[in-house]
């Protein structure tokens, strides 16, 4: 159990609210239900001298709990989620209008920092999105367990070849349901079958069940598998 | 990722990369941390090789990073991994890259940035196997930068195949067959 001296030292580098006076040792909840929405408002781009369109692109993940994903690492031998452990993923991933299977995600999530304040954790997550025959998109930035939060796209291949720009992260249901708006520059218009209009996040959406079940017509193009 | 008012330049420059693992930089380490006989995910492999120019006349560095197993594809009869690395090519700087590492199929991974000549850098890379996972050779794509040396384009691309070695000089890192201060 870690003791309150070295969740201290941890703290020093919380970027957020401080701790307050004796955490007290905290149990991560992986159950589902918990539902962390929080809006977070971004500043204005700085690439605004650069007139280069942005497209929006939604994307749902969503843990089937069919590919062995997470594979929690407790490297640090802590019981309390440290800096040390690693997290390896993949997740399926589906159109923004849930009619579609794209793909997968796949990564890795570095545990920072427990936030026992606010029930939850920071990670470091470097991960790709696969589009099938689109190509993929690759991510990396922070992935706070309680809020949303903004990615960097650092890159792409296929359609997405020399892209850049940001991703917004919106956990619907603690970690089996996010929702993602990708905001894109530098690549030519997305393919209609990408931009259809998204479902509204909620704790109950679910892939269609065409789209669940890979039928031809609700699957992008060889869906990454 | 540069930001100034005149627009990325979009010329594409393409050069060529031999990696090969010559088992002398202990590398890979592959981390069973699945704990589970059969590639899992949870298994974690850091490597570093060391990377030569497309007609493997010279030595030029390294690359440096990890591979995560994300799943075994047992009817390709091989893996599919999540990569994240770079290379390093002396005083040049060197280009970062994260993507798909299909141990059974050429992928292309995207190119994250650089540092050096290649600062600014985006575009992608194609990885073709040769050997697996000895010997693979690499296209880049890039752009966003300025013309790259004669040194690493200037060259004749000696073709792919499993019997490719480096030239005796570069192998042995003799002074001409290296870059400036080669990474190693």
């Amino acid at each position: 159990m870690a003791s309150a001296s070295s969740l201290k030292a941890i703290s020093s580098l919380c970027l957020s609210n401080p701790f307050k006076s004796s955490p007290s040792p905290s149990q991560t909840q992986r159950l589902l239900g918990l539902n962390f929405s929080h809006s977070h408002s971004f500043p204005p781009s700085k690439r605004s001298t650069q007139p280069t369109k942005v497209q929006e692109l939604n994307v749902y993940e969503i843990n089937e709990r069919d590919r062995g994903s997470p594979a929690y690492l407790r490297l640090s031998k802590k019981e309390v989620n440290s800096l040390g452990d690693l997290v390896p993923f993949s997740n399926k991933i589906y159109s923004g209008d849930l009619e579609k299977r794209l793909g997968i995600t796949s990564g890795l999530c570095v545990l920072i920092q427990n936030v026992p304040e606010k029930k939850g954790d920071r990670y470091e997550a470097i991960y790709s999105f696969y589009f099938g025959e689109y190509g993929h998109i690759s991510v990396q930035g922070a992935y706070l367990t309680c809020e949303d939060t903004y990615l960097a796209v650092t890159g792409g291949s296929g359609i997405f070849e020399g892209v850049y720009g940001q991703v917004k992260l919106q956990q619907i249901v603690f970690p089996f349901k996010l929702f993602y708006t990708f905001y894109l520059k530098g690549i030519a218009d997305l393919p209609a079958e990408l931009t259809g209009k998204p479902v509204a996040p909620s704790p109950s959406v679910e892939p269609s069940p065409a789209a669940k079940a890979t039928e031809a017509h609700a699957t992008v193009k060889n869906f990454t598998n | 990722m540069a930001c100034s008012s005149s627009p990325r330049p979009t010329k594409v420059q393409e050069f060529h990369v031999y990696e090969i693992n010559e088992r002398d930089r202990s590398s890979p380490a592959y981390l069973s941390l699945s704990q589970k006989p059969a590639h899992s995910l949870g298994d974690l492999v850091p490597f570093t090789n060391k990377i030569y120019t497309g007609d493997l006349q010279k030595r030029l560095g390294i690359t440096a990073g990890l591979c995560i197993l994300i799943e075994s594809k047992p009817e390709k009869k091989g893996d599919r991994y999540e990569a994240m690395y770079s290379f390093y090519f002396g005083d040049y700087g060197h280009i970062s890259v994260q993507g798909p590492y299909l141990t059974y199929e050429d992928t292309s991974l995207a190119v994250t940035g650089g540092s050096g000549i290649f600062e600014g850098v985006y575009g992608h890379v194609k990885l073709h196997q040769i050997v697996f996972p000895f010997k693979i050779l690499y296209t880049f794509h890039l752009k966003g930068i300025e013309d790259l040396p004669q040194e690493l384009t200037a060259v004749k691309l000696v073709e792919p195949s499993p019997s490719v070695e480096p030239s005796p000089a570069a192998k042995a890192c003799e002074p001409q067959a290296t870059v400036s201060n080669f990474t190693n």
